[in-house]
């Protein structure tokens, strides 16, 4: 009963944190919004038993993604870009169509019965032995992902005149 | 810790479909790309949940380590996507996505 | 075996000569290369067909060359075959073929020696590829092959009509003469067509069991007839044939005296048994055939040019080989046709010679030339004699044979036709050998000189068969099934007695004493209307004016449909979708948030069919 009411909390954390990050009209707010977000996220993966997502989420979004976007609203025009208005008419749409899909996902989870569950706990040693062997080839095809990604983001943002 | 059974596992997919919702709306309503990019972190974020969760639930490796590489693509993919943002800021003095609409017909 | 090397032979020969000549100019351009080569592959074509024709008649029964190539192949079957073919029907005809093209080349070698080299070498490529087409279409071994061969000919007289290409006349006669047997060549194709729907084959043996309808086999003769009126200059459609006089004179010896022009003879010859199906198509002919007999004879009678008359009396006598055909009695009209090819061919090389000697070909530049050139002389005279059906020349064996059948049909006025048409016959051959030959010599006749030995040489030859030729028909008889020896009897005697009266007359009428006006110029005023209307200018005139007024206005129209509605739709079609592009590309706005909403509607579409149809 102590863990429901834990996961409501967090659950109410990650929404609104969530609902501020796209409704912010600083963009840096939004940002740090983001990663309240994501934090909670975190705590969240924490409470359902997934110990080493819990430091990795941390890790890599808070500690990664929230720093580079920072750096990218840093990098480009200030004035413009921390100042972000929405035109009213888009967003009515926005919402309306942001709307549908969560009303259809949710009568899709509302209709599905979901029986028993509860499957055991998965340590991390167990984790990381299976990223090692069943799914060592696709490990080692994301770090080249990752370099790739790595070389093109420089490739793409280098300043072309020196 | 708590046992994901049926209930809970519902109330997480709840909540992913709320995240997911959120994001999208950023998506479709913030004119600055780098909103746009915080929308689609949101939305990827909600996904992530949706496999932990889905993991939780069945039992086994394979939902959490799947978790691990999508959430290794999406810091790929907003390395690259602050890269192009920082692109079109250089050419077009604005990161606004109006800006970007050389597709036009 | 054997055999069936000989009729490749006889058939490629002269096709290898044709491709050479075509293909390698260096060869072409020098005349007497040219000339060699092909000399040399028709004489291997006539060697082999000698030998084929030799175990073929005179007794010996070898059996058929059937040598057939798989062509076309349409789904599980073969829609037609290429091959060689040679029974007792096709093999005097291939010795015809090849002897008078020899016969001719040879000649021509001499005739045309003050040509250009580079002339010289195209004529002679142009007679190679005549050699190989009008073999192939005597050796077909089905009717689509004939068909092939047949337009192989034409295009072949075409390029010799035309061979003087400097002259206007010339390309214009080559160009009628294309039209109107291109015209009548539809006939032909289309008699294929439903020859082939009716009987799934281009054979001119229907399978047995298979056996045609009488209004079919009437239809398909009656398409054939047509090609054949076309080719074999059957009036309203000789008027091509004349004109065809512009080419070379040894070429109006070959195409159209003796080979090309009989090729829609030997047509009815080949498809023998489907025209025996058809009794209206035969009554026809026989009405045709004699009425162009009679025809052309008078007109012939008129003609100052002597290549002319001599085409006017090909016409002639093409009609009476129809006629006789037309009468159920193969024998006498392919017989006609073997002799009828040796005595015309050796006419008009003889008038080539006397052309050659006064370099022209009217009958007033001619006369005296007796004194200066007399072995041509005898070899016209001889020549006139075989034409007329003096007694036992080979003209009299066929026409004799020919008047008979006629007589046993019972086509009375087609044979009173005939036999009048035998009288004119022999008295326009007086005309041009008085005028000719006799009397005092013309101007240009002063320099006149004999042809070469080249020339002589072939007319010799050729003047043996025509005085010898009939005595073939006993063969001709014994190819077609049936027994027969000359035997004198009563229309024969009235035929020979009108040929005698019609010599005498042109004795008379052309001496020497008598000659003050000669030509047209001796008829009175309505004998001039006479003239103007046999020399088939209504005839020409009607076909300029439908070919003016009918064809070019049903042209004009076709391209105002192509033009005007055709084309319209294609535009319009074109306008619709540039129009409609145009429209279209709003759809790309280039805002990326747009593509979002496309990527996000979809998936909501996707989502809603899985929740409500759950």
């Amino acid at each position: 009963m102590l863990g429901i009411v834990a996961l409501s909390l967090i659950a109410l954390c990650i929404f609104g944190a969530g609902l501020m990050a796209v409704r912010s009209g600083n963009l840096v707010h939004s940002v740090l919004w983001l990663a309240v977000a994501l934090a909670s996220t975190s705590a969240m993966y924490l409470v359902v038993g997934a110990t080493f997502l819990s430091a990795v989420q941390i890790i890599l979004y808070t500690g990664g993604v929230i720093t580079l976007m920072l750096f990218g609203v840093m990098l480009t025009d200030r004035n413009e870009t921390t100042k972000i208005g929405n035109p009213s008419g888009r967003r009515a749409l926005g919402a309306i169509t942001a709307l549908a899909m969560f009303g259809l996902i949710v009568a899709a989870v509302s209709q599905t019965d979901f029986l028993g569950g509860g499957g055991t706990l998965v340590d991390t040693q167990a984790l990381g032995r299976a990223l090692l062997t069943d799914h060592l080839l696709a490990f080692e095809a994301l770090s080249m992902l990752l370099l790739a990604a790595m070389l093109a983001a420089i490739v793409v943002a280098r300043r072309r005149d020196p | 810790m708590i046992p994901v059974n049926g209930e809970v596992l519902q109330l997480l997919l709840i909540l992913g479909a709320g995240l997911f919702a959120l994001g999208l709306y950023g998506v479709l309503t913030r004119k600055n790309t780098i909103g746009l990019l915080i929308g689609l972190e949101l939305m990827a974020n909600a996904v992530n949940l949706n496999l932990v969760a889905f993991g939780r639930y069945h039992g086994g490796t394979d939902g959490q380590v799947f978790t691990l590489f999508t959430i290794a693509l999406t810091v790929a993919e907003v390395a690259v996507g602050l890269a192009l943002v920082i692109l079109l800021h250089r050419s077009r003095r604005s990161t606004d996505l109006d800006a970007a609409a050389d597709l036009h017909g | 075996m054997t055999h069936d090397l000989l009729a490749l032979l006889a058939l490629l020969s002269p096709l290898v000569a044709a491709v050479v000549l075509f293909i390698i100019a260096p060869l072409r351009v020098r005349g007497a290369v040219s000339a060699a080569l092909t000399i040399g592959a028709t004489s291997v074509s006539l060697v082999a067909s000698v030998l084929l024709a030799a175990a073929r008649m005179f007794g010996a029964t070898a059996p058929n060359v059937d040598l057939q190539l798989a062509w076309l192949p349409g789904g599980a079957q073969t829609l037609a075959t290429v091959g060689v073919y040679v029974d007792p029907v096709a093999a005097p005809m291939m010795v015809v073929v090849a002897l008078v093209a020899l016969c001719v080349q040879v000649y021509s070698v001499g005739y045309l020696g003050h040509e250009p080299s580079r002339d010289r070498g195209r004529y002679f490529a142009y007679h190679a590829l005549f050699a190989f087409s009008m073999l192939g279409l005597v050796m077909a071994p089905n009717l689509l092959q004939l068909f092939v061969c047949w337009e192989l000919v034409g295009l072949a007289s075409y390029l010799l009509i035309g061979y003087y290409w400097t002259k206007p006349s010339a390309g214009q006669a080559a160009l009628k003469a294309f039209w109107v047997t291109k015209f009548a060549d539809m006939g032909l194709m289309l008699g294929l067509m439903v020859l082939y729907v009716k009987t799934g084959g281009f054979d001119w043996n229907v399978p047995v069991g298979q056996a045609l309808m009488t209004a079919d086999a009437e239809t398909i003769a009656g398409l054939f007839f047509l090609a054949v009126v076309g080719k074999s200059a059957q009036f309203p459609m000789h008027i091509w044939l004349p004109d065809a006089m512009e080419g070379p004179t040894p070429v109006s010896a070959l195409l159209h005296a003796a080979t090309m022009v009989a090729a829609g003879v030997y047509l009815i010859v080949r498809a023998y048994p489907i025209f025996m199906l058809a009794p209206t198509v035969l009554t026809v002919m026989v009405y045709l055939g004699a009425f162009t007999a009679l025809f052309a004879a008078v007109v012939a009678v008129f003609q100052d040019d002597i290549k002319k008359v001599l085409a006017f009396s090909t016409c002639s006598q093409l009609g009476y080989m129809v006629a006789a055909l037309g009468t159920g009695s193969m024998v006498s009209g392919y017989f006609h046709l073997t002799t009828h090819a040796f005595f015309k061919a050796l006419l008009f090389l003889t008038a080539g010679s006397l052309i050659h000697a006064v370099h022209s070909n009217s009958l007033h530049d001619m006369g005296g030339l007796w004194a200066k050139m007399k072995p041509t002389g005898i070899l016209l005279i001889i020549g006139s004699l075989a034409l007329a059906g003096f007694p036992m020349t080979a003209g009299f064996f066929s026409k004799d044979l020919i008047l008979e059948e006629l007589l046993h049909a019972g086509h009375y006025l087609p044979l009173g036709a005939a036999i009048l048409a035998a009288g004119l016959t022999a008295f326009y051959m007086t005309r041009v050998v008085m005028l000719s030959l006799f009397g005092a010599p013309s101007e240009a006749a002063e320099h006149a000189h004999e042809s070469p030995a080249v020339m002589l040489a072939p007319m010799v030859l050729l003047a043996v068969l025509a005085l010898a030729g009939g005595l073939l028909h006993g063969d001709f008889a014994r190819m077609a099934g049936v027994e027969a020896a000359f035997h004198v009897t009563p229309v024969g005697v009235v035929a020979t007695l009108v040929g005698f009266s019609g010599i005498g007359l042109g004795l008379w009428r052309f001496s020497p004493g008598r000659r003050t006006a000669i030509g047209t110029q001796w008829v009175s005023a309505p004998m001039r209307l006479l003239t103007w209307l046999t020399a088939s200018k209504p005839v020409d005139v009607f076909f300029a004016g439908f070919y003016r007024q009918a064809m070019l206005r049903a042209a004009a129209g076709i391209a105002w449909f192509d033009r005007y509605i055709i084309d319209a739709l294609i535009n319009l079609s074109g306008w619709a979708v540039l129009r409609g592009a145009e429209r279209f590309r709003e759809l790309q706005t280039g805002q990326p948030t747009d593509y979002v909403y496309a990527v996000v509607g979809g998936l909501i579409v996707l989502t809603a069919m899985g929740v409500f149809t759950a």
